[in-house]
């Protein structure tokens, strides 16, 4: 009995890593999607004309902005994304590793408990 | 077209045809759901585009001739000022987390131009995919109605190997 109790905790261990597994993954998709938000204003400030006044959002105003600082902000931010992306993808990898390795156990928990099954019949 | 489709579907796979019929249920419900998320996306870029599209004949509204004509400005949705256009020059343009860009109308009119067009090569390329996907599943649907009446041929259900 006490290999049914160890598949069990096994699987229910494997579970709770495939949903922290999910959840990272949403992570990383949402860092994506701000990156690549990020590199549009990028190159659209890379074409502005010193005419062009930058104003940035804050709440409901719009407050000017020099267009320096806008694109310091800019680069900033991409920095920013592009560290946590690598420190996500590294997290991924680590929970995938967890993962393989509980599956593995789950397989031979599973055989186990069937050499057993078909030992007592 | 079955030809292309198989050529397509299965470049990683054992053909099609080696799959019994819950492993090809399963394929079916894959791509069932991976072509719903595209014509969702589809639908989602469209109505982008079309919101550019509007963007820039509003911006053509702004013009000198329309200079110091009475308007409307609505402050909530029941709620209207009225107003005057005082710059026909210039427009302030949303480019994205939370940068507004003054911009001259030309300029407002190309930026969104240019958005459309990026849009336009992307729904070009999902359009493509999407036919692809579509002609994988019919294959899939033909392969798997062919099995079907195989079995009901032979009489009973067979497990394959």
């Amino acid at each position: 009995m006490s290999l049914q109790v160890k598949l069990q905790n096994a699987s229910s261990e494997y579970t709770k890593l495939q949903m922290e597994m999910s959840a990272i993954v949403e992570a990383r998709q949402k860092l994506d999607a701000q990156l690549s938000e990020n590199e549009v204003v990028e190159q659209e400030f890379a074409k502005l004309t010193p005419e062009n006044v930058v104003y940035k959002q804050i709440g409901p105003v719009l407050v000017k902005q020099e267009q320096d600082d806008a694109k310091k902000d800019v680069k900033g931010r991409l920095e920013f994304i592009s560290s946590e992306i690598k420190r996500v993808e590294a997290q991924l990898q680590d929970i995938q590793k967890r993962s393989d390795k509980k599956k593995q156990e789950l397989v031979d928990l599973q055989a186990a408990l069937q050499q057993a099954a078909a030992k007592a019949t | 077209m079955a030809q292309t489709a198989a050529a397509a579907g299965a470049p990683q796979q054992i053909s099609v045809t080696d799959l019994d019929i819950p492993q090809l249920s399963d394929v079916r419900r894959q791509l069932e759901e991976e072509l719903n998320h595209l014509t969702n996306s589809f639908a989602q870029l469209k109505q982008a585009q079309s919101k550019f599209k509007n963007c820039v004949e509003n911006v053509k509204e702004v013009k000198p001739e329309n200079k110091d004509k009475p308007i409307l400005v609505p402050l909530t949705n029941s709620l209207y000022v009225p107003g005057k256009l005082a710059d026909t020059g210039n427009v302030i343009v949303d480019v994205g987390t939370g940068y507004f860009v003054k911009k001259t109308t030309p300029q407002a009119i190309q930026h969104y131009s240019a958005k459309i067009t990026y849009l336009q090569s992307n729904l070009d390329t999902l359009e493509e995919t999407i036919t692809k996907k579509r002609e994988n599943l019919n294959y899939l649907l033909s392969v798997m109605q062919q099995k079907l009446a195989q079995q009901q041929q032979e009489g009973k259900p067979i497990q394959a190997s």
